[in-house]
């Protein structure tokens, strides 16, 4: 029998110490309401910045077609294959593993075994590009921390085709150069988003509210311009000359007057998209005809000529009398020495013979008589606001700046010798021109005075399925008379028939058709300033029809190791098969009068 | 009396002082049935989430749970049923059987997701030997310091006092050392220092206790990294959010992403693997995520109900074993809540315990629910009324002060 005090006491401390637990729970209470209350907001974020994932859905990137016959041919593509990777974490047998993984898709078992001993990573990539078979049957071995991993590549089915026209799609998703880049968010679509309170594997949890869902909207096809086979012919021409012509660099581009279509363009030599990673020299990767602005030489003429015809200062039938030489600000301006020196000549001369002296005379007559303000602006005012030099063209190629703007030299005396320049530029010497501009000018000069964008897009098919056709974009009306278009195609159509006759029989084109052209032979100018004795740069424009120009084909020879003139022996022979190639191919509608 | 025998082996030769049996605390069961349906809830909500981790079928968890919840009626009605008086004499099997427990933990091989050498297993069966150590010492420090109580040498150290020391000594190497165990050797000697308290250990040596106890926990982390990583980790839960402090930190999130309301029943995203151990330790934290400040307010008074009752039954129990007995079930239950759920807000170290009813796992059940199993049987020998102070220094008025029945009204179990 106990105390009763000793009860008291212990009764007591129960009470002392029971009074300390509600105590704490009360502290407990107070905190939760810090917790739970008060800083709600702060632990709401952190659990979000933790719960909260967002994920990117692919979009599937659009094709790339062009044109052949009726059709449309794909020419980019994308196929799906598959990456082999490991977690080594999870991989148990890791020779084992090696040995099924070679005996399923080939490859050397040490080196998945030394790929999966990896230290410290989760992901460790075993095989590249395997086809969907190869997948399945590895997937049904079913090793454990192995897998595969579908991924979207970018095919070029016909190779080289077109390669620096439609550049080629990084590792990244990126399209670099070409059509791949001018158009990349068109072709590259908008991925879709996922943003879901996910457990913490990453996996939504489907109950959490707030969840967003965008789905992907895959990118759209682009029909180009380019006709397959004309293309894919033009570039074999280019490959044969580039070897007959021991050329430095060969660029052709087959264009449409009457709309800025390019129907063929392409450079030699070019590269394989394909194998993109494998070019050593990233210059492989630029389309030259419009990366590349060099001094025409006297393709020029015809341009100069048109003005001319278009200011009424000579008429097609107009005759004069060619001294052999000027002196402009102190400098002689003289012609070959096969041209026969001083004699009365005429515009269709002038072109066939390629006078400066006779172009240089044209650019007089603009001035009243002689080269002055006046006639340096109408000039300028000719090639920079009608034939649009010294512009980029805005053509779908590579990114803002990739396009050369080339140089036309401002009329106002500059006081070294302006005069001189601009005698100079009327036969295509100190001004800076690439193929395509050369194509664009060349076009409005014929087709009877619309300058067309060049374009290379044809129409677009947006994922839904709707297709928008690109309309021709009209940059300048009345560059020349529709008069003097009509004017200039039989001159140089005896430019062409002339040098049939003295000698390349290889322009022996059949009367149903119309031909005609322009060679330049340009001196290249050497780095310190001046021009180089041995080095020439061979162009040629030109256009093929029937009753009027279909085709305009501009071609740039650079630096052709052949013996006499660059654009007669590097140019023409080129224009020469493409021309042949577009009427054997029955791709020029014959004259119908 | 013989005194010799008294002081060998008092326990067996005295009765106990009960009185008229009479209707249990039924409150003590509905509390402790609305504790388990809770942490049945929260488990069956959460289940999704553990079985998809886990690769089990979908009604694993709370199958299991409900088997647990079999067993521990079973327990619960074993340890009402069984005298007290038998329970009291039964202290030695009881260590024994917890020692050996205890042993058999430490000589098996032990599962490489747990290192601690904490759980016996046998076959499919396992549970943690702790929990057994926890009831066994209970049962004999109930019936020691009674005795300590009788022969009114409560006060002495050799008798007394040296026991409980290597006692405490004992658990100390064995559950904190070997086995690494801190938060249940927390519960274990804070339910010890309880009882010894109530019984009537003078302060001066319950200090000094404290005292030897806090040298030994400073000793205990300095000499682990492992424990100076979890006190660095309490320090600082949010810095160390992604190594050492990730369970702390993201109970924390669970917590407090919970809000007034919480998200509700079905929504805990914490559960999705996020915080380790969501079902067990971690299973307050969770509950605080799906029902919020005002869920988790509720939930704590509940607790605060159940522990009234044991505080009450303690205080109005006539016997001294009985008193000491309920005071170590509210010792240890309510130890063990407050170490759980103050590491889930921060205010304490992760302890690695279960939340008493809540947790799922089938050990804590089973030994919580033998504990109340003894509470409800002692609740049936109370007295109505709780002794008054006034009473204290005076000779006791008869029928007043020990709040008797008639004498002839009591009945005396005497099992001796």
């Amino acid at each position: 029998m106990m105390a009763p005090q000793d009860t008291t006491k212990i009764v007591g401390r129960i009470r002392l110490w029971y009074g300390l637990l509600v105590l704490v729970i009360a502290v407990f209470g107070v905190r939760l309401f810090y917790m739970q209350v008060i800083r709600y907001g702060h632990y709401k974020n952190a659990a979000l910045s933790d719960q909260l994932k967002q994920y990117q859905i692919p979009a599937m990137r659009g094709s790339i077609s062009a044109h052949d016959g009726d059709r449309t041919v794909p020419i980019v593509l994308n196929q799906q294959l598959y990456t082999l990777y490991a977690d080594p974490v999870y991989v148990k047998n890791k020779t084992k593993s090696a040995a099924k993984i070679a005996s399923a898709i080939g490859g050397n078992p040490n080196t998945y075994t030394s790929l999966m001993s990896t230290k410290n990573t989760r992901y460790v990539i075993l095989a590249k590009k395997l086809n969907e078979a190869q997948s399945k049957s590895l997937l049904a071995l079913k090793l454990p921390g192995i897998g595969t991993q579908a991924q979207n590549y970018r095919i070029y089915p016909q190779g080289q085709l077109a390669a620096q026209v439609l550049g080629f799609v990084d590792n990244d998703g990126n399209g670099e150069y070409g059509v791949e880049q001018a158009l990349n968010k068109q072709l590259a679509g908008r991925p879709g988003e996922v943003k879901a309170v996910t457990d913490v594997n990453g996996i939504p949890l489907a109950a959490s509210k707030g969840n967003v869902e965008r789905s992907a909207k895959d990118g759209s096809d682009i029909t180009t311009t380019l006709n397959l086979s004309m293309q894919a012919q033009m570039e074999k021409i280019l490959a044969s000359e580039y070897q007959k012509t021991k050329s430095q660099e060969l660029s052709a581009i087959i264009m449409d007057p009457t709309n800025g279509a390019i129907k063929a363009m392409a450079n030699y030599p070019t590269y394989d998209p394909n194998n993109y990673q494998d070019v050593s020299s990233p210059k492989l990767f630029q389309n030259a005809s419009v990366t590349n602005a060099i001094e025409p030489g006297s393709s020029m003429k015809v341009l100069t000529t048109a003005a001319a015809l278009d200011m009424g200062v000579i008429k097609p039938n107009t005759t004069f009398y060619d001294p052999a030489h000027w002196v402009i600000d102190g400098f002689n301006i003289t012609d070959i020495e096969e041209d026969g020196g001083a004699r009365t000549q005429n515009i269709a001369s002038l072109l066939n013979l390629s006078l400066n002296t006779g172009a240089t005379w044209e650019l007089m007559q603009m001035g009243g008589g002689q080269i002055n303000q006046k006639a340096r602006d109408a000039w300028h005012d000719y090639m920079v606001n009608r034939y649009r030099l010294g512009k980029p063209t805005g053509v779908e190629q590579g990114s803002r700046n990739y396009e050369a703007t080339g140089l036309i030299p401002p009329p106002d005396d500059d006081g070294a010798a302006i005069n001189l320049t601009y005698a100079e530029t009327s036969f295509g010497q100190a001004v800076q021109i690439t193929a395509l501009q050369m194509a664009a000018a060349d076009s409005a000069m014929l087709n009877g005075g619309t300058y067309y964008q060049p374009r290379l897009v044809d129409s677009v098919t947006s994922s839904a399925g709707q297709t928008t056709y690109v309309k021709p974009k009209v940059l300048k009306k009345n560059v020349v008379s529709p008069k003097v278009s009509q004017e200039m195609v039989p001159l140089m159509e005896y430019v062409v028939q002339q040098h049939r006759q003295e000698g390349f029989s290889y322009l022996n084109f059949s009367p149903d058709y119309i031909v005609g052209g322009k060679t330049g032979t340009a001196q290249v100018a050497k780095p310190g300033g001046g021009y180089s004795d041995t080095q020439f740069n061979g162009t040629y424009v030109g256009f093929v029809g029937g009753d009027q120009p279909q085709y305009v084909v501009v071609v740039y020879n650079i630096k052709p190791g052949v013996a006499g003139y660059a654009g007669s022996y590097g140019g023409q022979p080129v224009f020469s098969d493409i021309a042949h190639m577009l009427i054997d191919n029955s791709f020029v509608a014959p004259k119908t009068h | 009396m013989r005194p010799r025998q008294v002081s060998r082996r008092p326990q067996f030769t005295t009765a106990l002082n009960l009185g008229r049996k009479h209707r249990p605390d039924y409150w003590l069961l509905i509390l402790c049935a609305v504790l388990l349906s809770i942490g049945l809830i929260v488990v069956y909500a959460i289940s999704p989430a553990l079985t998809a981790a886990q690769h089990v079928k979908g009604g694993y968890y709370v199958s299991k749970q409900l088997l647990a919840i079999g067993l521990s009626i079973i327990a619960f009605i074993v340890t009402a049923q069984v005298p007290l008086n038998w329970w009291r004499r039964a202290y030695k099997p009881l260590l024994i059987a917890a020692m050996g427990a205890t042993l058999l933990a430490l000589a098996l091989p032990v599962n490489p997701a747990y290192p601690a050498h904490r759980w016996v297993r046998l076959g499919s069966l396992s549970f943690q030997s702790v929990e057994l150590l926890k009831f066994a010492v209970l049962v004999w420090l109930a019936g020691f310091l009674a005795g300590r109580i009788r022969d009114n040498s409560i006060t002495d150290v050799s008798k007394t006092l040296k026991p409980l020391l290597y006692a405490l000594l004992a658990i100390g190497v064995v559950v904190a050392g070997v086995q690494s165990d801190l938060g249940s050797t927390g519960v274990v000697v804070a339910m010890m220092g309880t009882m010894a308290f109530v019984a009537g250990l003078p302060l001066k040596r319950v200090f000094q206790i404290g005292g030897i106890i806090l040298i030994g926990l400073i000793l205990a982390v300095s000499i682990s990294p492992y424990r100076r990583d979890r006190l660095e980790t309490y320090l600082h839960p949010e810095a160390n959010c992604k190594s050492s402090g990730y369970q702390a930190c993201q109970a924390l999130i669970a917590v407090g992403s919970g809000g007034v309301i919480g998200l509700g029943l079905g929504s805990s995203v914490q559960a999705y693997g996020y915080l380790p151990e969501a079902a067990n330790d971690s299973i307050f934290a969770i509950y605080a995520e799906k029902f919020g400040f005002i869920g988790s307010v509720a939930l704590l008074a509940v607790f605060v109900a159940f522990f009234a009752r044991l505080k009450s039954i303690a205080e109005r129990s006539d016997d001294d074993f009985t008193r000491l007995l309920v005071i170590g079930v509210l010792a240890w239950l309510s130890v063990q809540t407050l170490v759980n759920v103050g590491a889930m807000i921060g205010l304490l170290p992760l302890k690695g315990i279960t939340l008493p009813f809540i947790s799922y796992g089938g050990t804590s059940v089973v030994f919580t629910a033998a504990a109340v199993g003894l509470v409800f049987q002692a609740s049936q020998y109370t007295s109505f009324q709780v002794p008054r102070a006034s009473n204290a220094p005076d000779q006791p008025a008869p029928g007043a002060g020990q709040r008797r029945r008639p004498t002839g009204a009591v009945r005396r179990l005497d099992y001796s």
